[in-house]
């Protein structure tokens, strides 16, 4: 067969797409969100809504810009991602120990699974009450339910990741002469690693909205407190910044932090498929 | 290399759903010498395993006695290495750390262990296999890493638990002769475990056979090394053999 089937400019497009994006894969992070942008600006323009209720792509922008110059928004980042770095980092510390103790010990776990089952129904936010009255507004009771939100993620994970871990690794790291406390740092770790990762994701996410809404109830700073403190001011422009910025931050948290270390862990030693 | 001696060796259950005694072990004495290669081979359920996971440490004996070297041992420990069926490679660690691992646990600097790594990978012809992850081998050469791994660690006693049970027919006779070959350089002692009668004489010196916890019959395999399929798979010999094995592994 020497015919051959002519290519539509939708493939040759498509194609031309895939090559690029392969080539420079900040194209494949970008591209996706054009159709959405052109879209808003379509809406926006049309007329639709009040520009004061609906505003544009481009009035967003301007109004990052100003932020931006005045120093609102890069205090306000800060204060948000320090935030949720400190919480984090105190749930994993927290969790992974906590975790690999009720993972290995079936003491541990008939003495703390139920007592963590219930404290994890306790949603992050229903303990706000109670932290604003024993800390008050600061960020004590910020960094308290963050810390909170991420705990209970990465404890399960890592609990289902250490029971993961194949009996015949235990036995081939002792008879290959590793003590018991060897055993953990190099078997049960790095064979839990995937889940921890898992739990990870899973705990930045909640803690991400659970820290949000906890800026907007104890409001003093942060791109939480931002939105909440422009809705006061009928500034929808602000708002809808607040939610770009939301949105672009998970996505640098997911593509220069989670994902490669996925991609150097779980994925290369082949535990977890994509 | 070292010999392993097991006397009255004995195991037996408490099974909580059938709420009784269960006897996996009932009585095994055997007496590995130095440099000796036994196959130890029985129908499923007629304790093999159990006896392996016994003497390996992984499981503690109800009664008797496991001595490697003169020496009663407990638990596991680097004086007995094993094989897995499921190979039990380390999927987060490159080929040559897997082998570097036995000696990393001793304290060896990682200049020396990986040098050593290198020299036991080598032998296996797996030296360009060095800085891949298991993953990325077959299960032939995932085997492989897992003999050399044990042979790494200059164990006393080799424990092989079915090794070559999961890998494909071809592969697994290419395997069984590089055994013998690895073998005959380095004479270590080994304790085979196999359902394979045709494996297990073509491998061992003697071949043991096991029945409901108990020793059966402990055959002599006089036939010549060096050993290869294409000058035994029609032998006269090994056939007689193999075939007086199986006769009493069905008798089990």
């Amino acid at each position: 067969m020497s015919a051959a089937v002519a290519i539509s400019p939708w493939q040759r497009l498509w194609g031309a797409y895939v090559r690029g994006s392969a080539r420079h894969p900040a194209l494949a992070s970008l591209v996706p969100f054009v159709p959405v942008i052109v879209l808003w600006a379509a809406v926006a323009r049309s007329g639709i809504f009040p520009p004061v209720f609906f505003p544009g792509p481009v009035e967003v922008l301007r109004k990052f810009d100003t932020l931006m110059a005045n120093g609102i928004l890069p205090a306000y980042l800060e204060d948000s991602v320090v935030r949720l770095a400190a919480g984090t980092a105190t749930g994993l510390a927290l969790g992974i120990p906590l975790g690999l103790l009720i993972g290995m010990s079936d003491r541990a776990h008939r003495a703390l699974w139920p007592a963590l089952l219930f404290f994890q129904a306790i949603g992050d936010i229903a303990w706000l009450p109670i932290l604003l009255i024993w800390f008050g507004f600061g960020l004590t009771t910020m960094i308290f339910v963050i810390v909170y939100t991420v705990l209970f993620p990465v404890v399960l994970n890592t609990v289902l990741g250490v029971r993961s871990v194949p009996l015949e690794l235990h036995r081939a790291a002792l008879s290959l002469g590793a003590s018991k406390a060897r055993v953990v740092w190099e078997v049960v770790l790095p064979g839990a690693l995937p889940n921890i990762m898992t739990g990870l994701r899973n705990g930045l996410g909640f803690g991400w909205r659970a820290l949000i809404a906890a800026e907007i109830i104890v409001g003093t700073s942060g791109i939480g407190f931002l939105m909440f403190d422009a809705r006061r001011a009928g500034s929808v422009v602000e708002i809808m910044l607040g939610m770009i910025v939301l949105g672009v931050l998970w996505y640098i948290v997911d593509g220069w932090v989670l994902a490669p270390i996925e991609r150097a862990t779980g994925e290369r030693w082949g535990l977890v498929t994509r | 290399m070292k010999s392993l001696t097991i006397t009255h060796l004995q195991k037996t259950y408490f099974d909580p759903f059938a709420a009784r005694q269960v006897t996996a072990i009932r009585d095994i004495s055997l007496t590995v010498e130095a440099g000796d290669f036994v196959s130890v081979v029985g129908p499923s359920g007629c304790g093999k395993t159990t006896m392996l996971n016994l003497i390996a440490g992984f499981l503690p004996p109800t009664g008797g006695e496991i001595r490697v070297d003169g020496r009663a041992v407990s638990g596991p420990g680097p004086d007995r290495g094993v094989v897995f069926q499921s190979f039990a490679l380390f999927p987060w660690r490159t080929v040559l750390d897997n082998v570097a691992f036995g000696p990393k646990m001793r304290g060896v600097p990682k200049a020396r262990r990986h040098e050593i790594a290198q020299e036991y990978l080598a032998l296996a012809g797996l030296a360009h296999a060095a800085e891949r992850y298991p993953n990325e081998l077959s299960g032939g050469m995932q085997q492989r890493v897992g003999v050399v791994r044990a042979l790494a660690n200059e164990p006393d006693v080799l424990l092989m638990d079915e090794p070559f049970a999961s890998v494909d027919a071809q592969t697994r006779m290419t395997l069984q002769e590089e055994l013998t070959r690895i073998w005959a350089q380095r004479r270590s002692t080994v304790l085979f475990i196999t359902h394979d009668v045709n494996e297990a004489v073509f491998l061992s010196n003697r071949v043991v056979v096991l029945s409901h916890g108990s020793v059966l019959d402990d055959i002599a395999i006089d036939l010549p090394r060096p050993r290869s399929w294409d000058a035994l798979i029609e032998d006269a010999a090994f056939k007689t053999l193999a075939a007086r094995v199986l006769q009493q592994v069905r008798a089990a």
